[in-house]
């Protein structure tokens, strides 16, 4: 009945993840600029109920387009910065939706999720007669295969859903607890070297995946907030052994180099022996079809960082 | 007489408060090491409890003193240059320009921020932004007006600039406007210390002509002296104050405006005796309210422009109020 061809050679991941050289080491430092979609192809009898569709939720973008369905995408959020999503116009600055191009565009269906406002552009876009659905935020790896199906149920293609929902759980089990020794790990938020930086705590995103790993996150094991000002003595104290961290974040302390020498930073095992993990700053909290795969590079990162 | 001599002695006693102070600052925080004291009296002992007191209390101790006086010094020199008790170096310009200067620096791929050429550039954007001001206006309440229209100027250039370039490495400055010390390390210090120690100095040298433009720029040049000039000099001053601090901890509320109206309450108008109090008063705002930042919530930290606001306010009007000067 329904010829769907799995594309993703979820066995050939973890050797995919070496061979296709998406990291780049330098003295110590680990960049992960990108991560291979988990995607299903489907030449199925499914049709998806509309054919001009706005995906603004975080990662609804890629999970449509991982459904094969990129055709019915007229319109993204800045962050699907997956390569094969190049041609669809961004319609939205941040997380802030630009409501003239999207009315422009007259597309059937908008999806957004709670942190796409302003609640006023929501409204006008509502009353002109498109269809702006809310779908919940997710925020950790168990979660991305519920998502998954509120879109396709959104966009009427629920079989192509579970298909792809499956396929994330089994490409995620593969690198489930994949690292040893339950490194700590720190998220860390950085935004410029004259300011302060943000430590990740409970409900990041980041938690999520270092868990999922194997790894202790250290902001989540102390604080209760996803982000927060946290005093530079008491990161010392707290000693991590590798830093996760954005490309950008790191990039504006001036690289490895200046991070290392932050206050706090300086005087842990991670500082000292530069253990960072940077992360592509679209990709690291995607929570959609990329992330799995990403679980599977943040692992061998984090294999190569604590050797 | 009395009162003359608890003048002389307040002074003495401020700074002995001071220097207290900053060995308990060493002593708090958010991480708890036991016996603090033994290792700052005996600083050659190891381990993590020294890293976090030398390497992370004891910078930020000292750069909260030396910004606090630099403040305190560039707020004292501003009101007296322009004999005007509002102006604040956020209020005319100089601040702002600051960031100007930088942001273009930077922009420009002259300077990496948190380097000397960032501060030098900083610095020619807050003289150029204060000479702007001073030269746009034509009296001591224009220049508060005037001030704050450059001001806003600038801040909006910075923030469309910073809004166009989307540069990481630039996101520094849009932070600047929420100062703080959290990131200070004994590099910071290096650039710090001697600008500001130095720039003080020469304050301080100025300083007694600074007195004679209270009494209006006429009189000043029958003295022989030419006002612009003294004024210029002391812009040039303010600026190099101003920007080397905004440089390395952002801007911070209050203090420069606070500071020598508390000094001036405690020990009068002159302006040598302003100078030296400004910034001793400015440096134990800044050092108290930056201690209460780190360790009123541990672990995690406040931010210090809210509490030099909270603490300095209070002060500052309650001391109008008992200097006895009557609305009318």
């Amino acid at each position: 009945m329904l010829d769907v061809r799995i594309r993703v050679a979820a066995a050939l991941v973890g050797l995919l993840a070496t061979l296709t050289s998406c990291t780049s080491t330098s003295t110590n430092a680990i960049e992960i600029t990108s991560a291979m979609v988990t995607s299903v192809s489907s030449s199925s009898q499914e049709t998806p109920r509309y054919s001009k569709v706005i995906a603004l939720a975080n990662g609804s973008a890629e999970i449509i387009d991982s459904m094969g369905f990129k055709d019915i995408l007229v319109g993204r959020d800045i962050a699907s910065t997956d390569e094969s999503l190049k041609s669809v116009p961004i319609v939205s600055t941040g997380h802030q939706l630009v409501a003239e191009k999207i009315i422009a565009l007259q597309p059937e269906l908008v999806i957004i999720d709670e942190s796409v406002g302003p609640i006023d552009a929501i409204e006008t876009i509502r009353s002109t007669g498109i269809k702006v659905e809310l779908i919940n935020e997710v925020w950790s790896v168990g979660e991305i295969s519920t998502k998954v199906g509120a879109i396709a149920e959104l966009i009427g293609t629920p079989l192509a859903g579970q298909l792809l929902a499956d396929q994330v759980q089994l490409t995620i089990s593969e690198s489930a607890k994949a690292v040893s020794g339950s490194p700590r790990i720190a998220f860390l938020y950085l935004r410029g070297g004259n300011s302060i930086y943000l430590l990740g705590g409970k409900g990041s995103g980041a938690d999520s995946l270092i868990t999922a790993l194997g790894g202790v996150d250290v902001g989540a094991a102390i604080s209760d907030t996803p982000f927060s000002a946290f005093s530079s003595e008491s990161f010392a104290n707290e000693d991590p052994e590798i830093l996760l961290v954005m490309s950008k974040g790191l990039e504006s302390v001036g690289g490895v180099d200046g991070l290392i020498t932050l206050p706090g930073v300086a005087q842990t095992r991670a500082g000292k022996n530069r253990a960072v993990i940077a992360v592509d700053d679209s990709l690291l909290l995607s929570f959609g079809p990329r992330t799995p795969n990403l679980l599977a590079e943040l692992a061998d990162a984090i294999g190569r960082v604590k050797r | 007489m009395m009162a003359l001599k608890s003048k002389r002695v307040l002074l003495p006693a401020i700074f002995l408060l001071l220097f207290s102070f900053s060995l308990f600052a060493l002593s708090v925080g958010s991480a708890e090491i036991e016996s603090p004291w033994r290792h700052i009296f005996s600083p050659s002992l190891t381990g993590p409890a020294h890293d976090v007191i030398w390497q992370i209390r004891f910078p930020r101790v000292l750069a909260a003193l030396l910004v606090g006086a630099a403040l305190g010094v560039a707020g004292a020199l501003s009101q007296s240059a322009t004999n005007n008790p509002l102006a604040d170096p956020s209020i005319i310009g100089t601040s702002a320009g600051a960031s100007l200067g930088a942001t273009i620096a930077v922009l420009l791929n002259i300077a990496e921020i948190g380097t000397l050429p960032t501060t030098i550039a900083a610095v020619i954007g807050a003289l150029l932004a204060t000479l702007l001001t001073f030269a746009s206006s034509r009296s001591a309440l224009q220049l508060v007006i005037v001030g704050i229209a450059t001001s806003a100027l600038l801040s909006a250039l910075v923030g469309l600039i910073l809004t166009v370039a989307n540069r990481p490495d630039a996101r520094s400055i849009s932070f600047w406007s929420l100062g703080s010390l959290a990131l200070v390390t004994s590099k910071s210090i290096y650039l710090l210390a001697p600008v500001i120690l130095i720039t003080s100095a020469i304050a301080w040298f100025i300083s007694q002509k600074l007195d004679l433009l209270a009494l209006g720029d006429r009189e000043v040049r029958f003295l022989g002296l030419n006002p612009q000039r003294m004024r210029l000099f002391a812009f040039i001053l303010i600026a190099i104050l101003i920007a080397t601090a905004v440089s390395t901890v952002g801007s911070i509320a209050f203090l420069a405006l606070a500071a020598p109206h508390i000094t001036r309450f405690l020990i009068g108008p002159r302006n040598r005796p302003l100078i030296i109090g400004s910034a001793v008063i400015g440096a134990a705002l800044l050092l108290f309210a930056d201690t209460a930042a780190r360790t009123v919530a541990p672990p995690f930290e406040l931010p210090i422009g809210l509490i030099t606001s909270l603490i300095g306010a209070p002060i500052l009007i309650l001391l109008l109020r008992r200097s006895g000067e009557v609305w009318r």
